[in-house]
């Protein structure tokens, strides 16, 4: 079961898609309020402070793209995004909106919670006297969840903290895709590894000064990413 | 009810023009016991068309060569007869009973064929040229009629120009043969020549019959290609435009057709397509609900129970169904893009087995097979795996076992892998190896093959994944001589770090 407490902002404008994943969100614990356009997530997200946001893509009105980086605008809440299609554009576009993970309809309520609990999950503690670690002129601090470049404090969502906390754990180790989706989503050796991609890259326009050319997440071809200084 | 009458005079009655008219297309169809090609009808048109024309010129000229030629003998022969005449008229008017001074006289003269006629008996110059080679019309009209005549007639099969001239004085008459051998050798050669240049004019005909004729049907080749590329699935094929008239009609008519069809078909597909994207709200709701009727299952009564297992098993049925058509609908419109990376082949394999409905089913994995990496998109082998699994499971008795291993042919440099699903059923005829990948290809499968369960897109989509990862995939027997089918999957890999 899940943290109690735990709310959950459902946006769908199918009721009875939004009804049925309402009682099965339900059943695992959680409070779940609904929504049934981006408007109204809006308001209702600032009244409600979800823990997590679960979207569908295809909205009236302001789509859930255009929702999502709404959204990211002043917070860092995980967000599930719903697609119709799993295609390249859907997926990396939404990814790319700021979603933390995405799923394609019709998914099995078993799934979306798993990857609802997945995105819920603390931060492992750090072992002690890795208070901080600094890489050239970036500095993280697991334990406030804080990231500085020269000084100055980045915002990144929770997955993108999460994934640059799993790179500095190991400074120098190429980590393959299927370790970090591991680590970072929970999936298991089938997971999409555009999830990570898209994350790599949407780090790196927050850490790095130049994106287009990264020094400390870099790619190693074939291989994965590695973070150095 | 119907008259029987009535019935029998709508009846059309026998038509005897009707028949004959039968008659006559069967006639005509005889003509043409093998239809000739466009191409050959050409060709032929030509070459008979050159025949004809080189034909009637060949014959125009020859009978002009050989009027010519004997105007010319006629002219200068009756010249010379007038004047070897005048010298026997010479000779007969000196009183002479008979033609012997005349004869010696014209002999004398260098005259060598020549007749003479003189008081009703004959004296000629030599044997061959004597009264008896003269017909008997012309000898009627000089002698009789006295009136000077000449024809070309045949002594001993030669050709010759005979000239009579009544010599009125003396009641004689003079006649000379003018041979016309080396004229008609002469027109020989000239005919020789003539059926050459026939002949070759013929010849000339037929080949540029031939260029004409691949000129004429080059665009029906281009159309050909046309239709057989737009067979092949690439509807986006047309004909080129062209400034020809005639051809234009063909070419745009062509592309119309092409247009419509492509219309068509992406409207089917795109068909296929939209219900499967309405299918997921419903099926969405659907799957959701069962989720929180399955954790009451307890609290239900008994048949409740029973009727939830069952709309459980076919709400998951009908949502891998939506997904499979979705994915070949994705196929069909070509709009699958693969997630390529490098994968060791027996990892991968044992880690599709693990997420697979039945995860225990044992891999086994040669030495050189543990080796190979393969290029490809996990999560869509992962399908292919998964499908073969089922497949075993449903059709094949259960009871699979899956190995990883080279193909045939060991110690030579590894170019593919073979991942082979073995099972414990009744096995693949092998008339219907091909048809278990055919969609819905459930068929005459279906009778042996237990249950009605999933039969639908699985091979199907196996078939059309491995094609895209550049390896195919067959079934047959067992090799182990037990019963049972395994299907292969032959797909590009290589070894590493020998």
């Amino acid at each position: 079961m899940g943290d109690v407490g735990t709310r959950i902002l459902s946006v769908e404008d199918d009721e009875r898609i939004r009804t049925a994943v309402k009682l099965a969100l339900e059943d695992e614990g959680w409070t779940v309020d609904e929504a049934a356009s981006g408007e109204e997530a809006i308001k209702l997200f600032n009244r409600a402070s979800p823990d997590v946001v679960l979207i569908d893509i295809m909205l009236p009105g302001m789509d859930g793209f255009e929702l999502c980086r709404t959204l990211r605008r002043h917070s860092d809440v995980p967000i599930v995004m719903v697609t119709a299609r799993n295609d390249t554009h859907d997926v990396v576009a939404g990814l790319e909106a700021g979603a933390d993970d995405y799923l394609t309809k019709p998914f099995a309520p078993k799934e979306l919670s798993a990857r609802i609990r997945a995105l819920l999950r603390r931060i492992r503690p750090i072992s002690p006297g890795h208070a901080k670690l600094v890489f050239g002129d970036l500095e993280i601090v697991p334990d406030e969840g804080k990231v500085t470049r020269a000084g100055q404090e980045l915002h990144l969502t929770k997955t993108e903290f999460r994934l640059l906390c799993e790179l500095a754990q190991n400074p120098g180790r190429v980590f393959s895709r299927e370790s970090l989706l591991d680590k970072v989503w929970g999936y298991d050796y089938f997971g999409d590894g555009r999830l990570v991609d898209v994350h790599v890259r949407r780090l790196r326009t927050k850490v790095e000064s130049d994106p287009a050319n990264p020094r400390h997440v870099v790619t190693v071809r074939g291989l994965g990413y590695r973070l150095q200084s | 009810m119907t008259d029987p009458a009535i019935a029998a005079t709508t009846d059309p009655p026998p038509d005897t023009a009707h028949r004959r008219l039968r008659r006559t297309q069967e006639w005509l169809a005889s003509i043409h016991p093998r239809r000739l090609g466009l191409r050959t009808r050409i060709l032929l048109m030509f070459a008979l068309g050159a025949l004809i024309l080189s034909g009637f010129l060949a014959a125009a000229a020859y009978s002009f060569a050989r009027s010519s030629v004997i105007n010319q003998r006629d002219e200068a022969g009756i010249e010379q007869a007038y004047r070897n005449a005048q010298v026997a008229q010479n000779e007969l008017s000196a009183n002479n009973p008979s033609a012997e001074a005349a004869v010696a006289r014209l002999r004398s003269l260098g005259v060598a064929r020549f007749a003479i006629n003189y008081r009703e008996s004959w004296s000629a110059s030599s044997a061959k040229y004597t009264s008896f080679a003269i017909p008997q019309e012309m000898r009627t009209r000089v002698i009789t009629e006295s009136t000077p005549a000449r024809m070309i007639t045949h002594v001993d099969g030669e050709p010759v120009l005979i000239i009579g001239i009544p010599l009125t004085v003396t009641d004689a008459s003079y006649f000379e043969f003018v041979p016309l051998d080396d004229a008609s050798e002469a027109l020989s050669s000239v005919l020789l020549s003539l059926l050459f240049a026939g002949f070759i004019t013929t010849i000339a005909g037929a080949l540029l019959g031939v260029l004409i004729a691949s000129r004429a049907v080059r665009p029906l080749g281009d159309a050909a290609q046309a239709a057989k590329a737009i067979a092949g699935g690439m509807l986006g094929t047309r004909l080129a435009p062209t400034d020809d008239h005639d051809l234009r009609i063909l070419a745009n008519s062509f592309n119309d057709m092409a247009s419509t069809l492509q219309a068509r078909v992406e409207r089917d597909a795109r068909f296929a397509s939209d219900v499967s994207h309405e299918l997921r709200s419903p099926l969405m709701t659907l799957a959701a609900s069962v989720e929180v009727m399955k954790a009451r299952r307890d609290e239900m009564p008994e048949r409740a129970q029973a009727a939830l297992d069952l709309l459980v098993a076919d709400v998951a049925r009908f949502q891998g169904l939506v997904e499979d058509l979705l994915e070949i609908s994705r196929f069909d419109a070509g709009a699958i893009r693969l997630n390529l990376e490098d994968l060791l082949v027996a990892e991968f394999v044992r880690q599709a087995v693990a997420v697979s409905s039945a995860p225990t089913t044992p891999v086994s994995v040669t030495e050189r097979g543990e080796r190979v990496v393969i290029r490809g998109d996990r999560r869509r082998l992962a399908r292919v795996i998964a499908n073969l699994i089922d497949n075993a499971r449903l059709h094949g008795g259960g009871d699979a076992s899956i190995t990883v291993t080279e193909p045939d042919g060991e110690g030579e440099p590894l170019g593919h892998v073979w991942i082979t699903v073995a099972d414990h059923g009744p096995g693949v005829p092998i008339e219907e190896r091909d048809l278990v990948f055919e969609r819905f290809a459930r068929g005459a499968v279906a009778g042996r093959r237990s249950s009605s369960d999933g039969a639908g897109l699985g091979l199907a989509l196996v078939d059309e994944h491995v094609r895209l990862h550049g390896g195919r995939v067959w079934v047959e027997d067992r090799i182990d001589g037990e019963p049972g089918a395994r299907f292969v999957i032959e797909l590009p890999g290589e070894e590493v770090g020998v």
